[in-house]
């Protein structure tokens, strides 16, 4: 007997049996993080949907996810350690580390804070505190930039020693704004529709008539028609569901927040006649975590509701700003990767949990009830320029009154400014504006008086969206602006499609140069806009081709 | 169907096929990474990009894009080649230029894409990205700078193996595919990572910086590792056999491999047998041919026929089966075994001893209950079939036997033969289960058949799939799930006759014949029993052996095989044996005739004109029909003496079954890595 070969460096095969280990491979979860786990999830289901509900459990308690409770948690929930582990890096609120301090101070890096000096706030307070401080994509304060936010507590125009006051009193709480709470609401003709409704004296029909006669269109930045919308998802055969998109991610939009923290129950009551019409047996919010104010309101107030409607559940997102694609939302409130779906099928078909899905925007269900009681009517009596209703516009930058602006479709910038806004902010002359926040394009003052609405912005390589306008002056440098918004999508790209993955990354690079590359962005934004999956990827370019088209001089075209 | 155009060819496909489907009907070729048949659609990579009339003015991925009736399609217009050389462009932003120190080069979708549909330069010169290696265990090498997130590996691990171990962590650029922490794949099918990978971020551990595969030989052949017969491609370059590859075969092993046919082959280079030896004065020593018939022909010389017998291993072909089988007759004797862990196989029908469901067929039953076997370490292909069907769902799986991670949750009924009397007598909720299935099938495992009431469990099983309606017509649905390569053929060759191996050892017989038999006790062999080994390994039998006569793997000889499922296939002689090592059957021809007992065959052709004269089922080389079973008489045995004790498992350690594999190192490596899988709790 010989070898015929000798193999170096191989062990003899017989090793095998003396090196073996006597536990399992891979990470053991140990009893104290098993305990640990245990102890946050008493009491709790641990189905797979809840994953990111219960991935904030250990961040609330810890600060932070150490990756002991991360086993421990796959372990309890049965999942495997891959599958958490790729959820809860996934989301920028997981806080996935052994070693770093739990991140006490946001600062919004977003362009209207940007504008307002957030990068010297952030540097105060930095060199004022050693704790550990993080920049972060929008929070939807944009009205009362520069916004720091120390633990969940807000803090609006935020100077340091604001933040360092919050840091020693331990404020970390959200602060609740005045609400109108479920008795109020009552007692102001609140549910009587709902009530109706579901008596049978209000007709589904007659709803979806109203609806249709008042030509609403969607809310969330699409603009598809309600209507419609809803007809499709009642003809669906099968158990159907309903979800909620509160996932308010786009840059300079605040209009959900200020609905929900003001007058929560008119969204809830349009929810209800919603899940009412279609036939939706149980109903999914799903609210962005940079809210916990609007959280806290809406939990509050959702306990108050009587019991007899369709299961409602409040889930929390946990910041990634793709999960406002309503396919990625469904992916997230189904406790995975907020990675957008390929279309068709359309949620309408195979939504949430594969059952046919209606997702509406916040503010879309907050029209529902005043439509159905004043009529369609009253609704398209509102606009200008041929256009109908009303949208709700979150003004910021260079204006006097920033906020929400509640105002007839079809409205020019400079009418909103004028009307609404109490001028441009002294001191500064208009220069420029972002229509629907950061992936509506940037328009230039020339194009202040044409009509604010979907179809008419399209023709000028922009779009209404969100309608969340950032308005610019001569104090603000275009390419910083333009930049800001493409860091922001390369923070966000979900890197799921090749395009958007890496498009977004070589796009910010090139615009970090000094000498802009034309030729290779446009190019670069070519290939974006026509082979990424989802509108994160094809709006991302926007800014850029925007800015070339209605800016040649500040790009050096 | 629907009528799709694609580029002006006009295509029917099923409803319900994606775009790249229809466009690969019409012949067309369409790039893709993500992409892949037996993989759910991820969409991510945008290659596959095509335009699609009336549809909005884009390119569409057509992979994820479903067909409608009347589409019109084209795969190279100006947009399209355009948006194609652009995502690649972009896939090399960050893919690190080291083909030429790359194991994929040659046989790279990346590589051969870029100059397909690729430009010649790229216009980006940042630095590129790097992401850190992932250690997955002995068998996948990583170099994840080269990964481009098609996310193909996580989706196999996910879907096929069932080891939901590797993910996607982080987001956007930061995107990397990792497990959770350092952590080796618990998959017996990690290997097939290896070549869904598009690119070179998951290559061969133990083939890295080996060879290329322009040096390689490819010779088609068989793989005997387990009893699947699952098809392969051997890949050599000079005397030595470097890599195995899984050939498409959709009826046996689609075109996965299991992990110990894939990397045992290091095994075949250790520990080899590559000239005679004689033992002299109690010790073995180097001999030549003569010297080691002349010291078999002068035991044999005399011996009445009684006193000979002959063992096949796990490995053997049935060639030299046959011609053993032939020589020993010739010498009077019939005792013959192949049998060597003594499971109670009834020979007397070849649907008592075969899968008869066939390893297809597994997909169309309704509901499956496993008996004493784990078919994850006996079989890992049959059981991705297994998960295949339960994935695509209406499967009900019952087992009995010893609690395991099969990577699906079957219904644990019991760990022993009294779960199976449940059965019969029907106080088991799944005996309704079963006779509600439409196409019921069992399949019964060696752990079962290898105790001393094997035998009235095989009838015991015979009879509860003769109640539960898995025998009809058009249907059979008794399988024995057999773990040796060479088992079917040797019972169809009859070489079960006379003395069992039980009989033989203890000084049952003078001279004992081993053909490669390893995987029994030799500490039992008589002592004055004069011992032939004739094998291509030193394990265990040549340890006890008085003539070593050294043969040809199974890469080294042009051989058949028959699988669990009888299905009749062919080996191809890669390289030549080592040293003085000769195939099988010409050393058994030849020492027939040095006895003056000469074989009737000269040429393989002859031997297995002999074979199918034997047994016609070896005419049906690479075919399989299926039969239904209408014959409901079940093998002898007396169900009622079923003991009560657990089930054990016949494969206790995969990495490690045979003479190959344990002179393997990279499967010592794999043992040393491998731990008690974790228990499946129900």
């Amino acid at each position: 007997m010989q070898s015929v070969q000798a193999v170096p460096n191989a062990r003899h095969p017989g090793a095998g049996r003396r090196m073996a280990r006597d536990t399992p491979k891979g990470r053991q979860v140990t009893d104290a993080a098993r305990q640990a786990v245990a102890a946050l999830l008493a009491g709790r289901d641990r189905q797979r949907d809840l994953l990111i509900e219960h991935l904030h459990l250990i961040q609330d308690a810890h600060g932070r996810i150490p990756t002991d409770l991360l086993a421990a948690l796959a372990e309890a929930m049965r999942l495997s350690f891959a599958e958490v582990f790729e959820v809860a890096t996934f989301y920028a609120h997981f806080d996935v580390t052994d070693t770093d301090p739990p991140v006490e101070i946001r600062v919004c890096d977003s362009i209207a804070c940007q504008m307002q000096g957030a990068d010297a706030l952030a540097a105060a307070i930095a060199a004022g505190t050693p704790a550990r401080l993080q920049r972060v994509p929008c929070v939807g304060r944009c009205d009362l930039a520069p916004v720091a936010v120390v633990g969940q507590n807000t803090l609006d125009r935020a100077t340091p020693d604001q933040v360092f006051a919050a840091l020693a009193e331990g404020a970390t709480q959200p602060v609740l704004p005045p609400s109108i709470d479920y008795d109020r609401y009552r007692l102001n003709g609140g549910y009587q529709t709902l009530a109706r409704l579901r008596a049978g004296a209000l007709t589904a029909e007659a709803v979806l008539q109203a609806l249709d006669d008042a030509r609403l269109a969607g809310k969330g930045g699409a603009g598809f028609p309600t209507g419609r919308k809803w007809r499709t998802v009642r003809d669906q055969p099968g158990t159907k569901l309903m979800a909620v998109n509160g996932d308010e991610g786009e840059p300079g939009t605040f209009k959900d927040r200020h609905y929900l923290e003001t007058d929560p129950h008119r969204f809830l009551e349009g929810m209800l006649i919603a899940a009412e019409v279609v036939g939706a047996a149980e109903i999914y919010i799903y609210l962005r975590d940079e809210y916990p104010a609007a959280r806290a309101i809406l939990t509050a107030e959702l306990a108050k509701l009587p019991a007899d409607g369709p299961r409602i559940h409040l889930r929390r997102g946990a910041g990634a700003y793709v999960c406002g694609e309503e396919s990625a939302m469904l992916e997230s409130i189904e406790g995975k990767r907020g990675l957008p779906r390929h279309k068709p099928p359309f949620v309408f078909q195979v939504g949430l949990f594969g059952h046919p899905t209606l997702v509406n925007n916040v503010e879309t269900l907050w029209w529902v009830r005043d439509i159905v009681e004043r009529g369609p009517a009253w609704w398209r009596g509102h606009g200008r320029r041929d256009r109908t209703g009303l949208i709700s516009f979150s003004v910021s930058g260079r204006v006097a009154h920033p906020g929400v602006k509640l105002a007839p479709a079809g409205i020019s910038l400079r009418e909103l400014i004028d009307e609404y806004c109490g001028g441009i902010a002294p001191g500064h002359t208009l220069r420029g504006y972002l229509p629907g926040g950061a992936s509506g394009g940037i328009l230039p003052a020339t194009l202040a008086d044409v009509a604010l609405d979907f179809g008419t912005l399209e023709q000028y390589g922009s779009f209404i969206g969100s309608a969340a306008v950032v308005v610019f002056s001569q104090a603000d440098d275009l390419r910083a602006v333009a930049l800001n918004l493409m860091r922001f999508f390369r923070h966000e790209s979900c890197g799921q499609c090749t395009p958007c993955r890496l498009g977004t990354e070589k796009a910010a690079a090139l615009m970090d140069q000094p000498d802009w590359d034309w030729p290779l962005l446009q190019e670069l934004s070519a290939v974006m806009r026509d082979a990424s999956i989802c509108g994160l990827g094809q709006a991302a370019p926007n800014p850029v081709l925007t800015l070339l088209r209605h800016f040649p001089e500040v790009v050096g075209a | 169907m629907v009528k799709v155009t694609v580029d002006g060819i006009d295509v029917d496909v099923p409803a319900g096929s994606n775009v790249l489907q229809a466009c690969e009907a019409a012949g067309k070729e369409v790039p893709r990474f993500c992409y892949h048949e037996r993989l759910s659609v991820a969409g991510n990579c945008r290659m596959c990009l095509v335009e699609i009339e009336k549809a909005p003015p884009k390119p569409f991925a057509s992979c994820a894009y479903p067909v409608n009736d009347g589409m019109v399609v084209h795969t190279d217009t100006p947009m399209v080649r355009k948006a194609r050389r652009s995502v690649m462009e972009f896939l090399l932003i960050n893919h690190p230029l080291d083909c030429p120190i790359c194991d994929q080069g040659g046989e790279c979708d990346l590589q051969d894409q870029a100059v397909g549909y690729g430009g010649d330069q790229s216009r980006y010169l940042e630095p590129k990205r790097a992401v850190k290696d992932k250690n997955l265990g002995p068998l996948v090498k990583t170099v994840m700078t080269r990964c481009i997130q098609c996310t193909r590996c996580i989706r196999f691990s996910t879907e096929i193996a069932g080891v939901p171990e590797l993910g996607a962590t982080a987001r956007g650029e930061s995107m990397e595919v990792g497990t959770y922490v350092e952590k080796a794949l618990s998959s017996e099918l990690s290997g097939n990572l290896i070549d869904i990978c598009p690119v070179g971020a998951l290559t061969s551990k133990p083939y890295a910086f080996v060879a290329r595969p322009w040096e390689l030989k490819k010779t088609d052949s068989v793989d005997v590792l387990d009893a699947v017969g699952a098809n392969i491609r051997v890949d050599s370059r000079g005397t030595e056999v470097l890599r195995v590859l899984p050939r498409l075969n959709e009826d046996v092993n689609e075109e996965w491999l299991a992990d110990k046919s894939r990397f045992a082959v290091d095994g075949l280079r250790r520990r080899r047998l590559d000239t005679p030896w004689v033992r002299q004065n109690g010790k073995l020593v180097k001999a030549d041919w003569q010297q080691a018939f002349d010291a078999i022909a002068a035991k044999a010389a005399g011996l009445a026929g009684d006193r000979i017998g002959a063992v096949a291993g796990d490995l053997a072909d049935a060639e030299s089966m046959l011609a053993l089988k032939d020589l020993l007759a010739s010498l009077g004797s019939a005792n013959l075994d192949c049998r060597q862990d003594g499971a109670a196989l009834d020979t007397s029908r070849r649907d008592f001893y075969s899968f008869n469901t066939s390893i297809a067929g597994i997909e169309e039953a309704d509901a499956i209950l496993l008996i004493g076997t784990n078919p994850r370490h006996e079989a890992p292909l049959i059981n991705a079939r297994i998960r295949k069907a339960i994935l695509a769902g209406g499967v009900h799986v019952g087992a009995i036997g010893a609690k395991a991670d099969l990577t699906y949750k079957p219904q644990w009924l019991g760990e022993g033969p009294d779960a199976i009397a449940a059965l019969l007598a029907g106080t088991h909720p799944f005996a309704d289960i079963l006779k509600a299935a439409k196409k019921p099938m069992l399949i019964l495992g060696q752990g079962a058949l290898r105790r001393e009431d094997g035998a009235a469990i095989l009838a015991a099983c015979w009879k509860l799939a003769a109640e539960t309606g898995m025998l009809s017509a058009d249907w059979h649905g008794f399988n024995v799930l057999h773990t040796a390569a060479a088992r079917v053929g040797a019972l169809d060759l009859g070489f079960a006759s006379g003395k069992t191996l039980a009989q033989m050892l203890g000084g049952g017989v003078d001279l004992l014949w081993l053909l490669g038999a390893d995987e029994f006790d030799t500490a039992k062999i008589g002592p004055n029993t004069f011992v032939v080994y004739q094998g291509h390994h030193g394990d265990a039998g040549a340890a006890r052996a008085d003539v070593i006569l050294p043969g040809a793997a199974y890469t080294e000889k042009d051989a058949t095989y028959v699988n669990t499922e009888g299905r009749v296939q062919r080996g191809q002689l890669a390289i030549y044996p080592p040293g003085e090592a000769r195939e099988d059957w010409k050393i058994i021809r030849a020492f027939s005739g040095m006895i003056g007992k000469t074989l009737p065959y000269d040429t393989l052709a002859a031997l297995r004109a002999r074979l199918e004269q034997v047994n016609p089922v070896f005419t049906r080389v690479d075919m399989l029909p299926r039969f239904g079973c209408t014959d409901l008489t079940g093998p002898a045995g007396n169900p009622a003496a079923m003991r009560g004790d657990a089930f054990v498992p016949a494969v206790v350690n995969y990495y490690m079954t045979d003479a190959i594999s344990r002179a393997s190192p990279t499967m010592a490596e794999c043992t040393a890595a491998a731990a008690p899988l974790a228990v499946a709790a129900e």
